[in-house]
């Protein structure tokens, strides 16, 4: 019984060489044709909004205010909505009692205005025991996103130059390049795509990003330049099965404490949003666009040499 | 059984515990009694000799173990506007204080470790400050920096923290943070130029400064709230202080009031134009000078304003405030700029423990969901569990390195944790594969060769980090801090430490 499992394993596995070694070149066209669709969309959506994400007020400038109140909400939009400008609201539950513990306001009204206007809505003085704000000025928040974004540049840069120095071959270095660049902007699209305005700290998450998705990427090619021993075939699939397995733990991780933080937190769900999008593009990249490119690249090197 | 560890086993247990040692063993390791976190510099108790960072064990006699002991029997104390004898007992000294209200010390719970949190989960005030309209250079900002702080210590508030800081644009900024409850009025403290000018008609006599004003007399006779009077808006209270002014502002005042003429009224004789004081440009008060004064060298002078409220004790806080703001201002003098706050957060310390309870909840779930995959993947328990050792010693080690170098966890710091920790695991994989292959080299080879992936990975992740560091004024600082001491320490310590749990466990 168990001999006949191994072998059908075996076929299977040998089909799917064939099959591979056949289309690795087609499979491109999947991360390929979403790439191009990344770009238009990305065209599409800068021309109308002017700008590459929804910037949430951390970046934008306004007032974030944490009441430690239960509130009405809707009622609260409802009064408010011409005297706050673009009135956001949120509310905080406690994690084992599932009772609302919070509200979060936020607005681009100044501190000092809110304040006002919501002591008077609600009838009582806001001071440092029930609630929390968070004033951010529109010239400083443009010019932390600015910042960001040259930080998030710097670090790819870098990412990249490090690559070349450890790989210190075109095609692989570019190949492990191409892969985080697509994780970066596939996972911005469906950031985009899901209405999510982004926070300082979503940024953040894409910087994160770029390491994580990097890792496999390296493993990968080390794997399949720098050993000998095995057919390509071979290596990839024991890189396969490391890399996913490193992919599969941190996303399970990540969606784990995604569930408990989403009614804490908006900076860490934010964070850890971006990040289980962006791993599951992890597995696209790397699994089919860096092992296409590397696999063509090493069968073209090998016609060379014969 | 015996288990003989190898030298890189036994660097992570030594460093283990002595991160254990950093976190848990605090300067009041097992002492009872609250710490003081701040005192008001201007009370008694701090006129006393009570200082932040004390420890009070014993109040009038009572032991004090919680910070509800503290706050009950303070509370309790002062019923009415008497001055009533306390005994405070600190660990080192007793203080008396003989005093009408609680004194102005506020307290909190020993910490059990020396892990600090960060201003957006402990709860506290932070500000960025800029001047409005100009660029500031450095060295602006130094000067900015030693008069704000002047200026918080005549206040009364010394649980702050005020230094420059910049940002990749090249923005100077002033960032202050105050940790724990926050001042109402810290805006007004901070963004209020404070230019004091006492003018006669339109000509200046004096500003507020060491330069005119040599000093000011805030407790005693002669300063304080001396009488509340009832409005149609509500009640209204007077204060009155005494300040001492320099000679050449003396004179220069003489000067001025000798060509005066002096008005008879019903309330007296005084002269023809008042002294009128400004603040920022605007008017407080308008002082009639008495006949008496006319061309005389006088260089003790009255200064006197009101405050208002809707109820009687509003109105007598409010004079208070306004009595202390007016009299930092005349000792500190005037900022050299007009500033603007451009960031302010006031974080509420209410939520902060559901904070750190999610956080930590949050974290167990991950480590549950390593555990399986791991688990599920390889089959082999003492790989897994060897896994997880190293990954919780990575946070802990972390944790450490922090309480060593006083490094406040917030939450960017966390997700930095978080980052530090998902790459550690990502290694550990490739370790425990590594083990797994290539069974014809030996398992030393084999090692190695996991390591040359992981410092490739080592590197391009702190090449990402860097400029974090500088990016958005510091404020995500923590992040790059704590990834790059968890990398860091993964590479050096847990990481080859787990090679040869593993190659003991694999043989």
């Amino acid at each position: 019984m168990e001999q006949e499992q191994q072998k059908q394993k075996i076929k299977l596995s040998q089909k799917f060489e064939k099959f591979h070694d056949k289309n690795y070149k087609l499979l491109l066209l999947i991360p390929l044709t979403i790439l191009i669709f990344s770009f238009i969309y990305l065209g599409v959506f800068y021309s109308q909004n002017q700008d590459f994400i929804h910037k949430d007020i951390s970046l934008t400038g306004g007032t974030s205010v944490t009441i430690n109140e239960k509130i009405n909400v809707v009622e609260l939009k409802e009064a408010l909505s011409n005297k706050l400008e673009s009135i956001n609201t949120r509310e905080i539950y406690d994690i084992v009692t599932r009772e609302q513990i919070a509200t979060i306001i936020e607005t681009k009204t100044d501190e000092k205005q809110t304040k006002q206007i919501l002591e008077e809505y609600l009838d009582y003085e806001l001071n440092g025991e029930n609630s929390s704000f968070e004033f951010t000025g529109s010239t400083l928040g443009e010019s932390f996103y600015q910042q960001l974004l040259i930080a998030i540049l710097f670090a790819f840069v870098f990412m990249a130059i490090v690559v070349f120095i450890i790989f210190r071959t075109f095609v692989p270095s570019i190949a492990v390049i191409i892969s985080a660049f697509a994780d970066i902007l596939m996972t911005l699209i469906v950031v985009n795509l899901l209405g999510i305005q982004m926070s300082s700290a979503g940024i953040i998450a894409f910087l994160m990003l770029i390491g994580y998705s990097v890792d496999t990427d390296i493993l990968l090619t080390t794997r399949i330049l720098k050993r000998n021993q095995g057919s390509v075939n071979e290596r990839i699939f024991q890189a396969f099965k490391t890399g996913t397995t490193m992919t599969l733990t941190s996303l399970l991780a990540i969606i784990f404490a995604l569930i408990i933080v989403s009614s804490f937190s908006n900076v860490l769900s934010q964070i850890f949003t971006i990040l289980a999008i962006g791993l599951g593009f992890d597995l696209l990249n790397t699994w089919v666009t860096n092992v296409s490119i590397l696999k063509w690249y090493v069968k073209k090197k090998k016609d060379k040499s014969k | 059984m015996k288990i003989k560890l190898t030298w890189k086993i036994w660097i992570l247990v030594i460093v283990l515990a002595l991160s254990l040692v950093s976190i848990f063993i605090t300067p009041n390791f097992l002492q009872k009694g609250v710490l003081i976190t701040s005192v008001d510099t201007n009370s008694t108790a701090f006129e006393q000799g009570i200082r932040q960072g004390q420890i009070i064990t014993e109040i009038d006699g009572q032991e004090i173990e919680t910070i509800r002991d503290f706050s009950k029997i303070l509370q309790n104390k002062f019923p009415s506007n008497e001055n009533i004898k306390t005994i405070i007992k600190t660990t080192e000294t007793e203080y008396i204080l003989y005093s009408n209200t609680a004194p102005e010390i506020t307290a909190s719970e020993i910490p059990t470790t020396n892990i600090n949190l960060g201003l957006d989960l402990a709860g506290g005030s932070r500000a960025l400050v800029q001047a409005e309209g100009q660029q500031l250079t450095s060295d602006q900002v130094n000067d900015l920096v030693s008069i704000t702080n002047n200026r918080f210590n005549v206040y009364g508030i010394s649980d702050m923290n005020v230094r420059p800081v910049s940002d990749l644009a090249g923005n100077n900024f002033m960032l202050i943070e105050i940790a724990g409850a926050t001042p109402e009025d810290l805006e007004k403290l901070i963004s209020e130029q404070g230019k004091f000018e006492a003018k006669i008609g339109d000509e200046v006599v004096f500003v507020g400064g060491e330069k005119d004003i040599t000093s000011v007399v805030r407790s005693g006779q002669g300063s304080g709230i001396y009488s509340c009077e009832q409005s149609q808006q509500g009640y209204y209270c007077n204060f009155r202080f005494t300040i001492y002014l320099s000679e050449s502002a003396a004179e220069k005042h003489a000067n001025m009031t000798a060509s005066l003429e002096v008005n008879s009224t019903s309330n007296g004789n005084y002269l023809s134009k008042p002294l009128d004081l400004y603040l920022d440009d605007n008017l407080v008060n308008t002082l009639q000078i008495s006949e008496g004064l006319k061309g005389r060298v006088t260089t003790q002078i009255q200064i006197s304003g009101s405050g208002t409220g809707e109820t009687k004790n509003d109105a007598i806080t409010n004079a208070e405030e306004e009595m202390k703001q007016l009299q930092t201002v005349l000792i500190t003098g005037s900022l050299p700029f007009k500033l603007e706050i451009v960031k302010l957060d006031t974080i509420s310390p209410t939520l902060g423990s559901e904070f750190v309870k999610a956080i930590f909840l949050a974290g167990l779930a991950a480590l549950v969901a390593i555990a399986i995959v791991v688990f599920f993947r390889y089959k082999k328990f003492k790989s897994s569990i060897a896994l997880l050792i190293t990954s919780i010693s990575e946070i802990i080690i972390i944790l450490g390195v922090a309480s060593l170098i006083k490094w406040d966890i917030d939450l960017p710091s966390i997700a930095g944790i978080l980052a530090a920790i998902g790459t550690g695991i990502d290694s550990q994989i490739i370790v425990l594969d590594e083990a797994k292959q290539s069974k014809f080299l030996s398992i030393k080879q084999r090692m190695k060769r996991a390591f040359s992936i992981i410092l490739g990975a080592y590197f391009t992740a702190l090449a990402a980090l860097l400029p974090l560091y500088w990016a958005v004024a510091g404020l995500f600082k923590g992040f790059a801090v704590t990834t790059i001491i968890g990398i860091t320490v993964g590479v050096l310590i847990t990481r080859p430490a787990f090679t040869d749990m593993v190659k003991k466990i694999e043989g």
